[in-house]
């Protein structure tokens, strides 16, 4: 039995409510436990670090300082929000002890920083540390005939120096769980573009426009459904994705998941746990694709020669 | 008594700025034995070694101090000063007030002041304690060796052989020929490439001052300018060259293929080849990596084949010496490697290829029979777009500097390209267009009107795939937004990067390089082509970045140096080398040991006076000793005593503070 740390970031108590449920079913079924931050508060997400450097450092470090009071080494974060914003004042921390000391006598009552706990991202936990063989091993229902387009969004792999995970521009770790889950990743360039992220509600247009563009792009690569580790950009991609369909005039119909509800899915759980009825686009759709299985062209062996090489041989 | 004379120089605000000059004259002038001491503006130019002069005479000085920069600058300068005036050379010393006080020193006048005083004292001490020294003369082996068969080593060696000096031409490849091989028209004139290069390549092969060596690297020089061995490693290539006449049956029937390395992997090449059709020596080698019979014992058709009998699977690779005086790098170059611009999808995108690939393509004897192909299905491509600055001025993904060839050549693609398919537009990303060189404005000027390519100010940020086409989308900063391009092609510029075995061929050599790997020059604007180490010179890119004119000019000035050195039958050496003194010597050898130059050898003396019995002491040959002194300090004894740096002279320095 594995022990983490569990940070949920308030999202998980709200709009992305599934991503919390089926983050807590996949780790039960994988026999890793996982102990909430208690008393953890909000990361700061964009607000803090707009209006005060010191504050955008303060409120992760108190539950950078929290956390450590756990017995546990790893700490993982669904949101990549709050991932981000932990992972930042961990780093800097790390990197600069006269910072970490100057921050920390701000929030001197919760405890002093030691800095020995890893931050990871709910994706990166289950990538490095429970790993694809893992994974399969759990597959029971596979997920065989469904495309997904996996979008990484702007923070789960950006930037390099503070993630240390992944490629910044074109990351795989997504695709290869999906995978190993039995669907196929289709070649999808848009996967860390931006989705609009909060203008959601300041500006909505922008998302209209932005989210727009990935949705159409999931769309050409030949994705039935986007699979997610945000849940901002859930929530941009689906619930916009009336908006966007009525101004472009074009129907979309493409859900959008969290990885960890395929997990769960293709874990054999019972889809009714899996909260889609809170989704705006219809699952139903993209599911149905699982089990059809198109046939694979048929490759044509060429006739090999006597004389054997490993370069090529005429 | 000593009469010391001191010239404090102002190096005009080097170090007039930052040390107070005139006070650091007064105390001068307050040392016992100096008996002149003036400043001057530039103590190096002309009135300046002037004063020296007259100074000499009149003051009927002893030994001369001048408090200036380096001696590395100008010592020699001064020494001729002195030598003028009728003193010996080596009665010079210079205090380095500049690099040892006021550049180092420049927020503190104060302090800066008073270490050039200390360092004037010590100077004046120590040349209290000069001895009058003479010119050493070496032999020279009037042979030069020349790393590197491309543009600059064929013009390098083509030059000093032209003097009628013997040239020794190695070249790690199996043909000389270099980058400029692989190249199709060349900017700003358009000529043909291999019409220019190939009549120059075969003129080596015909030169009776040249011994070119193909095939082959460098692996040890040892000894001193005039004076170096050279050890060569000729690698197998299982093909006897005095016998094979290069008929090309060997090639035909070859039944391994190898990704070609000529045209960049485009196509593929044999396992005996010759790189490309006028390579020269125009005979093939077996690339031991590939060939079965090499590997596995299978296969043996290429000796069938050869009507000469010139296929030797049990080739050696030979080692050769050569007695030389005299080194010409010219490494060349290599191009970077884009693979960290993931977000343009190089690796996965087909359609993406770098500057050299596109040479390749359109070259006359390339891969696709001159025309550009989309490599993902063949197809001719209507829209291209160029990118450049890749790698090169990117301090995140590459390096810092610029490549200083990448404007002019994707300038000269998009007339390529424009030439090949008529119906085609070039779109070109740049972040500055740099055309300075004689005739290259111009020619980007009149491409941008003949070609009607879009040259677009700004980054790319992004490559994606829509269908079969790419999106290259970047901004146009001059509109201040950002555009999309449709592209059926996309061309990298990619950066000039120093060759990956520089900094071990530097090693070896033993002269610096810089912190990219680009071979160090002397001085970066006074001695461009020299090394640090005498007799050692740098032709090419394997210096910096550079085109084919600034690239063979560099090369003549290499054969211009090599022919000075060679001018006389001997060379003049500093006298600074090391003596034993034989009464001393107790024959440790422990002086042999740490000689880095192979220096010391052992000689029997008597044992005394008109004695019959022997005994061993040490003895330096002053042609190969370069007055390190690190005999002197390990020799127990005291035996050893290094010229100009005698431990009087030391000894009064390190008193006089």
């Amino acid at each position: 039995m594995k022990k983490i740390t569990y940070f949920p970031g308030c999202s998980a108590h709200g709009t992305s409510e599934e991503f919390d449920v089926t983050v807590k079913m996949v780790m039960k079924s994988l026999e890793v436990q996982m102990e909430e931050i208690p008393d953890w508060n909000c990361c700061g997400a964009t607000s803090a670090h707009t209006m005060s450097e010191s504050l955008a450092y303060a409120l992760p470090l108190r539950n950078l300082v929290l956390a450590e009071k756990l017995d546990n080494t790893t700490m993982a974060i669904p949101c990549a929000s709050c991932y981000q914003r932990l992972k930042v004042t961990k780093v800097h921390m790390d990197e600069n002890p006269a910072l970490a000391k100057e921050i920390n006598s701000t929030i001197v009552e919760e405890g002093t920083y030691k800095g020995n706990v890893e931050v990871k991202s709910m994706l990166q936990y289950c990538y490095e540390d429970i790993g694809l063989e893992a994974i399969r091993a759990k597959v029971t229902k596979s997920l065989a005939g469904l495309k997904l387009a996996c979008y990484y969004g702007c923070l789960l792999t950006r930037p390099k120096a503070i993630t240390r995970f992944d490629s910044p521009e074109y990351p795989v770790s997504m695709d290869h769980i999906v995978e190993a889950l039995g669907a196929k990743a289709t070649e999808f360039d848009y996967k860390t573009e931006c989705c609009g992220a909060s203008f959601s509600i300041s500006n909505t247009e922008v998302v209209i426009n932005l989210s727009g563009q990935i949705l159409e792009m999931a769309k050409e690569s030949g994705a039935h459904a986007i699979v997610v580790a945000c849940p901002l950009c859930q929530s941009n991609l689906d619930m916009r994705q009336p908006d966007i369909e009525k101004h472009t005039g074009k129907k979309l119909d493409i859900p959008i998941f969290y990885f960890t509800q395929l997990m769960a899915l293709a874990f054999g759980m019972p889809e009714k746990d899996m909260m889609f009825s809170k989704h705006i686009v219809p699952v139903e759709g993209a599911l149905a694709q699982i089990g059809k299985i198109e046939p694979e062209p048929e490759k044509i062996k060429k006739p090999r020669k006597a004389v054997e090489a490993e370069s090529e041989v005429e | 008594m000593a009469r010391v004379g001191v010239f404090v120089c102002f190096c005009g605000a080097n170090i007039g700025d930052f040390v107070d000059v005139p006070q650091v004259v007064e105390e001068a002038k307050r040392i016992r034995e100096v008996k002149f001491a003036i400043d001057y503006k530039y103590m190096c130019s002309d009135p300046g070694q002037q004063q020296i002069r007259d100074a000499i005479a009149q003051h009927r000085l002893t030994s001369i101090v001048v408090a200036a920069c380096s001696p590395r600058m100008h010592e020699k300068t001064f020494r001729k000063a002195l030598s003028d005036a009728g003193m010996n050379p080596y009665l010079l010393e210079v205090a380095n007030i500049r690099e040892h006080s006021s550049w180092v020193h420049q927020k503190d006048k104060k302090a800066a002041t008073a270490k050039a005083s200390d360092l004037i004292r010590m100077a004046v001490a120590k040349s209290i304690a000069n001895e009058q020294l003479h010119e050493i003369s070496v032999p020279v082996t009037k042979r030069a060796l020349v790393i590197g068969g491309g543009i600059a080593g064929i013009q390098a060696a083509l030059d000093i052989a032209d003097a009628r000096i013997p040239v020794v031409l190695v070249e790690k490849s199996p043909s000389i020929g270099g980058k400029m091989a692989q190249l199709d028209e060349t900017f700003p004139t358009l000529d043909c490439s291999q019409c220019i290069l190939t009549p120059k390549m075969v003129d080596v092969a015909s030169h009776p001052y040249i011994e070119l060596i193909p095939y082959a690297e460098v692996l040890e020089l040892e000894g001193f300018v005039g004076n170096y061995k050279a050890k060569i490693k000729k690698k197998a290539s299982y093909v006897n060259f005095k016998t094979c006449t290069g008929c090309g049956a060997c090639w035909q029937k070859c039944p391994v293929k190898v990704p070609n390395e000529y045209n960049m992997g485009i196509d593929k090449r044999k396992a005996i080849y010759t790189p490309f059709p006028q390579a020269v020596p125009n005979k093939p080698v077996i690339d031991a990596e590939h060939c079965t019979m090499l590997t596995k014992g299978k296969c043996g058709i290429c000796a069938k084949v050869c009507e000469k009998g010139s296929i030797d699977y049990t080739m050696q690779d030979e080692i050769i010496e050569r007695e030389i005086g005299a080194v010409v790098v010219a490494t060349g170059y290599d191009m970077w490697d884009p693979k960290p611009y993931e977000e343009y999808g190089v690796g996965r995108f087909k359609d993406i290829i770098t500057s050299l690939e596109f040479e390749r393509m359109v070259s006359a004897n390339g891969p696709t029979n001159g025309l550009p192909l989309r490599p993902s299905d063949g197809k001719v491509p209507k829209n291209v777009v160029f990118i450049k600055c890749i790698g090169s001025r990117d301090e995140a993904k590459g390096i810092e500097y610029c490549s200083k060839i990448c404007c002019m050549y994707t300038t000269k693609h998009t007339i390529l390209l424009h030439h090949k398919v008529h119906d085609s537009h070039a779109y070109v990303f740049y972040m500055d267009i740099r055309a300075a060189g004689k005739g290259y404005e111009e020619f980007v000027k009149k491409a941008q009107v003949d070609t009607a390519a879009t040259y677009l100010r700004g980054r790319v940020s992004k490559i994606y795939k829509k269908g079969d086409k790419l999106i290259v989308r970047g901004e146009d900063a001059q509109i201040g937004q950002v555009v999309e391009v449709v592209a059926d092609l996309v061309v990298l510029a990619t950066a000039v990067i120093p060759p990956a075995g520089n900094p071990d061929l530097a090693r070896l050599l033993g002269i610096s390089y810089d912190k990219y790997g680009y071979m160090s020059e002397a001085h970066p604007k006074l001695r461009p082509v020299e090394t640090a180490k005498a007799g050692i010179f740098l032709a090419g890119c394997t210096q910096a970045p550079k085109d084919i004119p600034d690239t063979v000019s560099q090369a003549s000035a290499c054969a211009a140096k090599v022919c000075g050195l060679f001018s006389g039958d001997t060379m003049k050496k500093d006298p600074m080398v090391s003596t034993v003194n034989n009464e001393f010597c107790s024959g440790c050898q422990n002086c042999v040991k740490v000689c880095p130059y192979g220096a010391i050898v052992t000689e029997e003396v008597p044992q005394g006076h008109g004695s019959k019995e022997m005994r061993t002491v040490a003895k330096i040959n002053e042609g190969v000793c370069q007055g390190c002194g690190s005999c002197v300090a390990i020799c127990r004894s005291m035996a050893i005593s290094l010229a100009g740096f005698t431990d009087p002279q030391i000894i009064n320095e390190i008193v006089s503070i």
